[in-house]
């Protein structure tokens, strides 16, 4: 793939030239680092979100279709088209992961509404951003429109689809191609080869879950911090002032609430804080990848990190295979 | 709206479209069987999402085998029912599927039938009775043991007079202390029944779908009386909210109810906990 | 369609519950016209006193007057529901089960003659409540969801879900992480964490939630640095009466872990 090369002090009128035609996205720090609609790029922050992107594909709360009686109505499609700066290279895989679920296997109009408007510009880490990051166990791949690797006074920047190169040739200004290529050994991330098996399918009767069990309040911040997690909920909201208008509307759920299976008559399948605690961990590195060939989790470790008590099943899986390869 | 603009409308799997009441028949206290003009064809065992807007949406199997209409039996359990069974003949609902994986009768001609229901889980399964009827030189013999709480609970009361001329059919109630008339009923479980029962597993698959307690007791049974795991269809239920595999509440160890189900041949789900 | 009759009504309390359906400016009137509403002594002159459909009571029984029209009014409805979290689980008043007399009796009345008090309890400890919408104050919203969906005859759904979910879809920072004793891992969400959202940790004004890991709770404010009284008194602020294990959880062995500042 073409690599062009972009000074450092360009970068600013850059973004700033992106901004005219398009919506900017990216990472801002206050008290955390978050993705956000950029109005100044000097606020952008090179840090690891603590938050995922998914937010604005799979929206919090989308509005499915308005009705009145039995006629529906669907809302009008007004997503801008988005520049999205700063990803890592988890955030990027994980935009693999929904897109397989929203795009291929159920066609999404929604998320595709957002999704086709979006161009995704990578920002390469050389190592891990935090104790948590294990992505280098999960098996991720090259993913982006345009990646961008720091190199001291300038960034070497990597084309990686057609939206990449229509982005470079629409600021042509901007970048200068070099004649070289990103070595595999330049896209490593240093320190984030931590989970030491990848099939934990044999590990679901182990006895050496029950300490994170017991360390989980099942509040679901593990799920809402996780950028790939895409469960959600149905529900219909009536006007006060006409009880037969309303709209339904689709928002983000947790497996890990003992409201994820409750049916009528109140029966709860999933009634135990075990079974919900490992259901989200086998969906993450079991079940996912039997269906669609990869791990559902990138390894970001926002979920560890997230977790009010920082219960890190990743070591807990390890401390498991060590003991049974004893 | 400017449709051109809007590439939500096109093929949007989370809108449903209306279909009118065409019939509203109550079967018993707290179920009901409506037929709807839709015309669409299904498999046996596949389920619709129904809608009454403003009141939410509901995954319900159908019970019948036509491409001309559907017929759905619903007992009054949630928002949703309840509020089905005040529609009338005319009335307009919201639907969208059908969605799921059936019985798969094609893959089974041939085959001797044995289909056990319990309550409400004989709705699905009046599907497959119809299919039969459609397609009777496909299959052998067929037998049918469906158990009810009491006699005021059984479903399908007008078809089993029927059934009962056509198939071999057993009725059992798990209590009648009235002593009404029904069908020549059993007391007892189903279980009871099927325990005395001479059952021989040649070329014979078996169809259950009923309350989790007694599919699982007749699995022994029948383990029991020599029958193979790939021999015996089971259905589940799950809450489910987009019947096309992405919501994941239906998940049962990575398989979804809506999708891979609602019904599943028994070797492969047999080793699922209760997750 | 008749209307269904409404009243809202209020024994010991703020009327600040009450309020919070007030408060819906732009859509009180809309609503108050899909209802018949009867009474609302708060804002009304005239009032009836009987044969509602829905009664919505705030306060707790903190006297036999109060005692007495709990009664009336749960015989002269169908639907009783306790609004705000005096009457779902006796709030600060039903603190004084959990404190000595003299810490309190210089603070009160001196003539209170008049004053026919009984131990102060949410409206559940009395007479059968239909529904719960909790709460310090509850969330306006969830009041008009609620009345809409009595009227489009759906069972209402009691939330279940923890703080934390809200919060965390609020992409707030997790309050734990700074070290102030946030309830929110095992208090009732539906607030839209609203007090989290500004940087104010959960005092659990909703109670807790039925599938709460209490023992972890304390174990966490434990290892923040907080004193066993200090998680009591934090804990039944709100909800002391509906956390009946508390004392027992944070005697039993294995919660005495040495408070100490983590990070």
């Amino acid at each position: 793939m073409q690599v062009f090369r972009l000074e450092k002090k360009r970068l600013m009128p850059f973004l700033r030239k992106v901004m005219r035609s398009y919506e900017l996205v990216a990472p801002v720090k206050t008290d955390l680092v978050r993705f956000e609609k950029i109005k100044n790029p000097k606020s952008i922050c090179f840090e690891k979100p603590y938050f995922p992107v998914k937010g604005f594909f799979f929206k919090k709360h989308q509005v499915l279709f308005e009705f009145d009686g039995s006629r529906v109505k669907i809302p009008a499609n007004n997503e801008p088209e988005r520049v999205f700066f700063g990803l890592k290279k988890c955030d990027l895989n994980a935009i693999i992961r929904q897109d397989k679920v929203f795009l291929e296997d159920a066609e999404d109009p929604y998320y595709k509404a957002s999704r086709e408007k979006s161009f995704l510009l990578g920002f390469h880490c050389d190592e891990a951003c935090s104790e948590y990051c294990f992505c280098g166990s999960m098996e991720l791949v090259d993913f982006y429109d345009l990646m961008f690797y720091d190199k001291g006074n300038h960034f070497l920047v990597e084309e990686g689809s057609e939206k990449g190169r229509f982005l470079i040739s629409k600021f042509k200004e901007f970048f200068k191609p070099v004649p070289r290529k990103i070595t595999q050994e330049e896209k490593e991330i240093k320190g984030t080869d931590r989970l030491k098996k990848n099939s934990i399918t044999h590990l679901y009767d182990h006895p050496g879950w029950q300490k994170d069990v017991e360390n989980c309040f099942s509040c679901g911040a593990c799920t809402a911090l996780c950028p790939t997690c895409y469960c959600f909920e149905i529900h219909d909201e009536v006007k006060s002032s006409c009880l037969s208008k309303g709209c339904r509307k689709r928002c983000w759920s947790s497996c890990q609430l003992q409201s994820f299976t409750r049916v009528a008559g109140d029966h709860v399948f999933r009634e135990k804080r075990e079974e919900r605690f490992k259901h989200r961990i086998f969906h993450q590195l079991g079940y996912f990848k039997e269906k669609y060939g990869m791990n559902l989790c990138v390894g970001c470790g926002r979920c560890i990190e997230g977790c009010p008590t920082r219960i890190d099943f990743i070591k807990t899986i390890n401390e498991m295979e060590d003991e049974q390869r004893e | 709206m400017n449709k051109e603009n809007n590439n939500l409308t096109e093929e949007n799997p989370y809108v449903p479209k209306p279909y009118k009441v065409t019939d509203f028949y109550r079967e018993t206290s707290d179920t009901f069987t409506i037929t709807i003009d839709m015309k669409v064809k299904h498999d046996p065992g596949q389920f619709v999402q129904v809608t009454l807007p403003g009141i939410g949406e509901a995954p319900v199997s159908i019970c019948s085998d036509s491409d001309k209409y559907i017929k759905l039996n619903i007992r009054e359990v949630g928002n949703v029912t309840r509020a089905l069974a005040k529609l009338k003949k005319g009335d307009t609902l919201l639907i969208r599927g059908p969605y799921g994986n059936g019985y798969p009768m094609e893959v089974l001609k041939g085959n001797n039938l044995l289909i056990i229901g319990g309550g409400c889980g004989v709705a699905p399964l009046k599907g497959v009775i119809d299919y039969v009827e459609n397609h009777r030189d496909d299959y052998q013999e067929v037998q049918l043991v469906l158990g009810y709480r009491s006699p005021d609970d059984i479903i399908f009361k007008r078809e089993l007079a029927e059934w009962k001329n056509k198939y071999n059919l057993q009725v059992t109630v798990d209590k009648n202390p009235q002593s009404k008339f029904c069908y020549d009923a059993k007391v007892g479980f189903v279980t009871e029944y099927l325990k005395e029962a001479h059952l021989s597993n040649e070329n014979k698959v078996v169809f259950i779908c009923g309350p989790p307690i007694m599919m699982k007791f007749v699995i022994d049974i029948l383990k029991e009386k020599g029958f193979n795991d790939d021999q015996i269809f089971i259905s589940a239920e799950r809450l489910m909210y987009c019947g096309i595999g992405v919501c994941c509440h239906c998940m049962i160890h990575g398989k979804f109810t809506c999708l891979d189900g609602p019904v599943f041949r028994y070797d492969e789900v047999k080793d699922f906990k209760n997750d | 369609m008749t209307k269904p009759k409404v009243g809202f009504f209020g024994i010991t309390g703020c009327a600040g519950c009450l309020l919070s359906f007030i408060f819906n400016e732009d859509e009180i009137l809309d609503i108050t016209n899909l209802v018949n509403l009867k009474a609302f002594p708060f804002i009304k002159e005239v009032n009836a006193d009987d044969n509602f459909d829905i009664v919505f009571l705030e306060g707790l029984v903190a006297s036999k007057e109060d005692l007495e029209t709990l009664k009336k009014l749960r015989g002269n409805t169908k639907i009783l529901v306790s609004l705000g979290a005096c009457a779902c689980t006796g709030c600060v008043p039903a603190y004084r089960h959990f404190t000595l007399k003299e810490n309190y009796e210089h603070l009160l009345y001196e003539k209170r003659e008049r004053i026919r008090d009984v131990e102060p309890t949410p409206i559940d400890a009395h007479v059968k409540v239909d529904y719960f919408i909790p709460g310090c104050p509850p969330n306006k919203k969830e009041i008009l969801s609620f009345i809409k969906d009595l009227l489009l005859g759906k069972k209402p759904r009691q939330y279940t879900d923890p703080v934390c979910v809200e919060c965390r879809r609020n992409n707030n920072l997790c309050l734990l992480d700074i070290g102030k004793p946030c309830l929110g891992p095992i208090t009732l969400g539906g607030c839209n964490s609203v007090c989290t959202n500004g940087g104010f940790e959960c005092w659990g004004c909703r109670g807790p939630t039925k599938d709460m890991n209490l023992d972890l709770m304390i174990k966490v404010l434990k290892e923040k640095g907080f004193d066993d009284k200090f998680i009591k008194d934090r804990m039944r602020t709100f909800a002391g009466l509906k956390l009946p294990v508390l004392e027992r959880v944070i005697n039993a062995k294995g919660n005495n872990a040495k408070p100490h500042n983590k990070d």
